[in-house]
């Protein structure tokens, strides 16, 4: 009798033990997801500076001749390869610009839709606001350009991942140097331009952005250009953002463009 | 855009104004090699159309010359993304509305002008883009 009430006791103990432990693997497996869910939802963290908000570029008046269409006033110095590039791109902008512009982005010719993505850094170049929104691990960029959206990761490993296949908009890590969001970009295409006057890029292209925020209202996008199959050497130029704290981001759909294009063509252009 | 503010225009520095401040988003899409950035035109008509649509706004408008001959222009905005920001939306000229506009002329010799400034037959402008401010001359 003792005997049974032994086995009985210890059974009794054993089946407490397994369910408690079932319950503290769903209990922590709940925790995690939780956790998880939380992580992706909570703001940045305390120690990075919040970048959120709509930002207007709002460039000096001795700059807005050529910020219409670059973040450089000049033309930095090419490779042979590089030079012979450039001097078959069509641009609709800038000191080259032509009507019968084919630009993949703003094309002139009344044809094209130009739908194609702008690539990175030429998507700062054009005149419309974006958008910074930051969650904790991810700075997010929406442009109101057509709508193009970058996810800068900021809390994994300093390093690309290998044999990147090549795409409008690269592959981008981030990081916080103090104050600074350090953006490095590289597995472009090499079918973009990186300003809207036709500086060329290759499928070498190595972008880093600097981004700061001095004062609360601005914002500053430091460029800097390595592409040593088609500059000569490294070349930076900055743009700078005012704040529009009242502004939502609006639509702006490309595929508009046939509609327009066809009203021009049964108006005035024929 | 600086080339507008030349003496030809000297009369019109209100314009050359706007013309800079305008100069960004009203070129936004197509370029600004295709108008005639040194002869800007000045139109008052009847407006017979207007498209608020991407990404140029468009307005058909209907002039008369010295002779009393009708003539249809075309007049291409700025991105309505920005027009938005300032008041506009698709109801904010009907036809018929009485209007005077500036602008550049195209290129290829067509009735299409890139719109610089706008006004109500009461010579009431209607604002493109932000209020001057100091310092954006």
């Amino acid at each position: 009798m003792l005997r049974k009430q032994i086995v009985g006791l210890i059974f009794s103990l054993a089946m407490l033990l397994a369910f408690s432990v079932g319950l503290r693997a769903q209990t922590t497996d709940s925790a995690k997801k939780a956790a998880a869910d939380q992580a992706m939802i909570k703001p940045a963290a305390a120690h990075a500076p919040d970048f959120s908000g709509v930002w207007e570029m709002h460039m000096p008046a001795s700059a807005r001749k050529w910020a219409i269409y670059s973040f450089v006033p000049g033309i930095p110095e090419m490779t042979p390869w590089g030079k012979a590039l450039y001097e078959t791109t069509k641009p609709s902008w800038g000191p080259r610009a032509v009507t019968d512009s084919t630009d993949l982005v703003n094309p002139t010719n009344g044809n094209d839709v130009g739908c194609f993505p702008t690539g990175v850094p030429r998507i700062y170049t054009h005149p419309f606001p974006f958008e910074i929104v930051q969650t904790s691990g991810r700075v997010i960029e929406l442009f109101e350009f057509n709508h193009f959206v970058r996810q800068i990761y900021t809390d994994g490993p300093h390093k690309h991942a290998e044999d990147l296949d090549p795409t409008w908009m690269g592959d981008s890590i981030g990081w916080w140097e103090g104050d600074t969001l350090v953006i490095d970009s590289v597995g472009f295409n090499d079918k973009t331009w990186v300003d809207r006057a036709g500086l060329p890029h290759s499928d070498q292209l190595h972008v880093i952005e600097r981004i700061s925020r001095p004062k609360h209202d601005t914002l500053v996008v430091h460029i800097t250009i390595d592409d040593p199959k088609t500059y000569t050497k490294t070349w930076d130029g900055e743009l700078i953002y005012q704040l529009e704290p009242t502004w939502k981001l609006t639509e702006m759909i490309c595929e508009d463009n046939v509609t327009f294009n066809q009203l021009k063509k049964e108006g005035k252009e024929q | 855009m600086i080339s507008i503010m030349g003496n030809k225009l000297h009369s019109y520095y209100r314009v050359g104004i706007c013309l800079l401040l305008l100069s960004a988003p009203a070129f936004a899409h197509h370029g600004g090699a295709a108008y005639d950035q040194d002869h800007p035109l000045t139109l008052t008509g009847t407006v017979k159309d207007f498209h608020f649509i991407q990404p140029h706004p468009l307005i058909a408008l209907e002039v008369k010359d010295a002779q009393g001959a009708t003539s249809e222009w075309s007049v291409e905005m700025t991105a309505p993304n920005h027009l938005v920001r300032y008041g506009w939306n698709g109801k904010k000229l009907k036809a018929g509305d009485q209007i005077t506009v500036v602008g550049l002329p195209s290129k290829n010799g067509l009735k299409i002008l890139n719109l610089r400034k706008i006004s109500w037959a009461t010579g009431e402008l209607i604002p493109l883009g932000p209020p001057l401010v100091s310092g954006q001359e």
